[in-house]
């Protein structure tokens, strides 16, 4: 007998599995459609490689992986593909994601197989590609793609398969080994042949005694088969019953069960030699092997008080919950919650049209207090038995504590990212606290935090990388201009050379603005005597003119005590001082002219009053009584007009400013 | 006095040698740039939508390293800010309401058949994540978007819309449980009085 260790914690809820392993594994008629999810695995998701419309046959590939870490897809029944669309997937956050889905015919015709009844006789490669086209996944629920396993950097010396089946109500490996065992061990054969012949062991907890009886059976019967020995010291496959306590069936906890080793922080188990696979997976790459099957079908289990015929169905992958449940004869209305998966790490659905995909064990059917209901939470007391209850050897209550806190970088240090969301913790909370989901959200806030400073720092590089583009092209074009304008220059100094006649544009430019300006400036010199004093004149007359505005403005402000009365004052002041200015000027200028406008007034009136004399005397010449002495006057009238006039013009012709022609300049040039 | 003297030379020749390591230490351990800019600058969202009033993110680091305030930065909002607060060492403070508002994040969508190629957007965008040509549709490189909205105002004929990121399977994660407590649900009086 093998010595079998113990890990820290635990817990022993009620099994609640004599509920469904009583009957044998059932069939599930096809039903009428199948959804099937892209992604039903870590790593990417599956591209579609069929249309709306098409016809598949069952076994068909209608999902390819993409990538190292992704798995294909296959139809689980022939039909026509009538959509490929959004559904609800079966997922912890019922979000709807891309699905294939089909209208099954129900002829369930098959995809030509290719069976291998000796897998002994296939080459390593051969067997990991057809492993890897039949699109296995771990099919105890975390659903990593099977073939990535297989391929281990390091040597492997255990291959353990894990039959532990720790959750409450679960009862489909059970089941599967006690009708299948054959058909595993076999399975367990192609493994250690892809592996290197490893010791076996299987993990079964103490409480399937059925199980671990058929499987000794057929690895006799297998032996026999062989070598035709039963001595135990021939066998390389060893089923090791375990203590049943839950969480036994994590994949670290078991190792550390079956070997008392542990695997290293942050490491796999290959870091110590060992490949775990689950007992399902062993029997979906017999299928995919022995029967050339892809896996499109698997066991599940229903189970829970609503469930009258609680027991385990052999589904197809794709299958609605729905469908099943009607199978299994599930009275929806004394259903309180309809869980996927276990009890502990089981999570709610409330789509019952969301599919059952590879990775699905279990439907919960559970009445109303067959689960603790989702009550309020007390206070944490510190009681401490989270801590006694961890499997992993974490501090939930300090988890806990940082969890709520937001402070996730303390909960890091904790070494939340070992914690297997197993549930225990909560489990034994007096206090019901949900610190499961604590961890859950805490683990959610770390992942979204590091995806955000990778896309920030991916930014922060194409910004500075992109600052420094902007920078080079200005610098690139400050470059070319410069080059630019010496080749420019160069090839003037080219074309000066080849023809020295020729003038430099520049320069015949410069040269012809200068010229017009001198042109403009001697223009502009010699004014006439006449136009300067016409100018003076003006400049007196217009700022009289708006002394005399400006003291109207003045007089109508003060008339109504406006409030620009002093600025007005002031303006007035200051046009008077200029008006006399400019009549000064003026008169400076008639001085320095010699001219007299007072004396030339005075003899213009003298003509004026002359001329107006002898007009008056002609006039009264024709009603004259006495024309004589009238036309004496006349004579002596005239003769001072003469006199006057003659008086003017002597003025006129000795004070007229010479008028010096204007020149114009197109007379010069 | 010869004492003195002594002690006064041996003072000056100490000064020397250890002037003489100082200033060796000064050249040998020089440490280049700001070390500060740089840890603001990972601090910061690198958005690098200028709403802070500087032209991308390490300009605000480099302000903020010279005494600038530390709530101007929306698409970073309290978590930001409480992570500056605790790097430089002084008071979280409520994020500056002039400089905007914190938003759901969004990223830039533009609608393809509407698109004339102008590359207006392509010159506005920070972190170049519009792909395109002159006169050739262009379209945003979802991945590399920071949602910082600078496309969207030179676009001539707007066919730029900011949409908000949708939550997938894969960016999901549970929300913290509600901070409910049976002991705060004991009967209290909540209601109006009784007018009855």
């Amino acid at each position: 007998m093998r010595k079998i260790w113990n890990f820290h914690g635990g817990v022993h809820p009620n099994e609640n599995k004599t509920q469904s392993n009583q009957l044998p594994i059932l069939a599930m008629p096809t039903p009428k459609q199948l959804v099937l999810p892209l992604s039903q695995h870590i790593g990417k998701s599956a591209k579609a490689i069929v249309m709306a419309g098409d016809y598949v046959l069952k076994g068909q590939l209608i999902g390819c992986a993409q990538g190292f870490v992704s798995a294909n897809i296959h139809a689980p029944s022939s039909g026509y593909v009538s959509e490929l669309g959004q559904r609800t997937l079966p997922h912890q956050s019922a979000l709807a994601g891309a699905c294939i889905v089909i209208d099954t015919d129900g002829k369930d015709q098959w995809i030509g197989l290719t069976p291998v009844s000796d897998p002994a006789s296939l080459s390593k490669p051969d067997l990991l590609n057809l492993i890897e086209a039949a699109g296995i996944i771990g099919m105890g629920g975390a659903g990593f793609p099977s073939v990535v396993k297989l391929q281990p950097k390091s040597d492997i010396n255990t291959l353990i398969i894990n039959a532990a089946e720790c959750e409450p109500y679960i009862t489909a490996d059970d089941r599967l080994m006690r009708e299948y065992a054959d058909q595993i061990i076999i399975g367990i054969e192609i493994l250690q042949q892809l592996i290197g012949q490893p010791i076996c062991l299987i993990g079964v907890e103490d409480n399937k005694p059925e199980a671990i009886a058929a499987l000794n059976d057929a690895i006799d019967q297998r032996l026999d088969q062989k070598t035709g020995q039963k001595s135990v010291q021939h066998r390389n496959i060893e089923v090791c019953p375990i203590p049943t306590k839950y969480p036994s069936g994590g994949e670290k906890q078991l190792i550390e069960i079956l070997t008392g080793q542990q695997v290293p922080y942050k490491g796999i188990p290959a870091d110590i030699g060992i490949v775990c696979h689950n007992v399902g997976t062993v029997k979906a790459i017999f299928d995919a092997i022995v029967l050339g099957q892809p896996l499109i079908k698997r066991i599940t289990t229903v189970t829970g008080k609503a469930a009258l015929n609680a027991g385990n169905y052999e589904v197809l992958i794709g299958t609605p919950v729905a469908d099943l449940l009607n199978f299994a004869k599930v009275d929806l209305t004394q259903t309180s919650r309809l869980v996927m998966g276990g009890p502990m790490m089981g999570f709610t659905i409330q789509d019952t049209q969301t599919p059952l995909v590879k990775g699905s064990n279990c439907i919960l059917a559970a009445a109303d207090l067959e689960l603790a209901p989702v009550a309020d939470h007390h206070s944490c007391i510190r009681c401490g038995q989270c801590e006694v209850a961890c499997p992993v050897d974490l501090l939930p209550q300090q988890l806990f504590w940082f969890a709520k806190a937001e402070e996730f970088d303390k909960a890091q240090d904790h070494n939340l990212s070992d914690c297997i969301e197993c549930g225990a913790c909560a489990w034994v909370c007096p206090s019901q606290i949900p610190l499961v989901q604590y961890y859950r959200y805490a683990k959610g806030r770390v992942k979204s935090i590091n995806s955000e400073a990778h896309l920030a720092e991916l930014a922060r590089q194409r910004f500075e990388t992109r600052e420094q583009r902007l920078v080079d092209e200005k610098l690139a074009k400050e470059e070319k201009r410069k080059l630019r304008a010496a080749a420019a220059a160069a090839s003037q100094a080219a074309k000066r050379t080849a023809n020295p006649t020729l003038e430099d544009p520049i320069a015949a430019a410069l040269a012809r603005v200068n010229k017009k300006k001198q042109e403009q400036l001697t223009a502009a010199a010699p004014k006439s005597p006449e136009q300067e004093y016409k100018e003076l004149k003006t400049a007196a007359a217009i700022t009289r003119t708006k002394l005399k505005k400006t003291s109207t403005a003045l007089a109508n402000a003060k008339a109504l005590e406006h409030e620009q009365t002093a600025s007005l004052q002031h303006t007035v002041d200051q046009l008077t001082v200029k008006a006399e200015a400019a009549q000064a000027q003026l008169k400076a200028y008639e001085a320095k002219l010699g001219l007299d406008p007072e004396k030339e007034k005075t003899l213009q009136i003298t003509v004026a009053k002359t001329n107006a004399a002898v007009r008056k005397l002609e006039k009264s010449l024709t009603t004259a009584a006495d024309p004589q002495t009238l036309e004496k006057d006349i004579i002596t009238a005239k003769t001072a007009h003469q006199i006057a006039t003659q008086a003017l013009a002597k003025y006129q012709d000795s004070a007229t400013v010479v008028p010096v022609p204007v020149p114009a300049p197109a007379q010069e040039s | 006095m010869q004492t003195l003297y002594l002690a006064v030379v041996m003072l000056a020749l100490l000064a020397v040698i250890f002037g003489a390591i100082l200033g060796f230490a000064a050249i040998r351990f020089k440490v280049d740039g700001d070390p500060i800019v740089d840890q603001i600058d990972n601090l910061l969202p690198q958005t690098q939508c200028g709403q802070c009033g500087h032209p991308g993110c390490r300009p605000y680091a480099e302000a903020i390293a010279s005494g600038e305030a530390i709530n101007r930065c929306p698409p970073g909002g309290e978590t930001t800010i409480k992570a500056l607060a605790d790097l430089l060492d002084v008071e979280a403070i409520p994020l500056d309401a002039e400089h905007g508002s914190e938003a759901i994040r969004t990223i830039a969508y533009i609608r393809e058949d509407e698109c004339i190629g102008c590359t207006k957007c392509i010159q506005a965008c920070p972190v170049d994540a519009i792909l395109g040509a002159a006169k050739q549709m262009h379209t945003v490189i979802i991945d590399e978007c920071t949602g910082c909205d600078l496309c969207v105002e030179p676009c001539p004929v707007d066919c730029i819309d900011m949409i908000p990121v949708d939550v997938t399977p894969i960016s999901w994660h549970w929300q913290q449980p509600e901070h409910l407590i049976a002991t705060s649900m004991l009967p209290h009086n909540h209601g109006t009085p009784d007018h009855a």
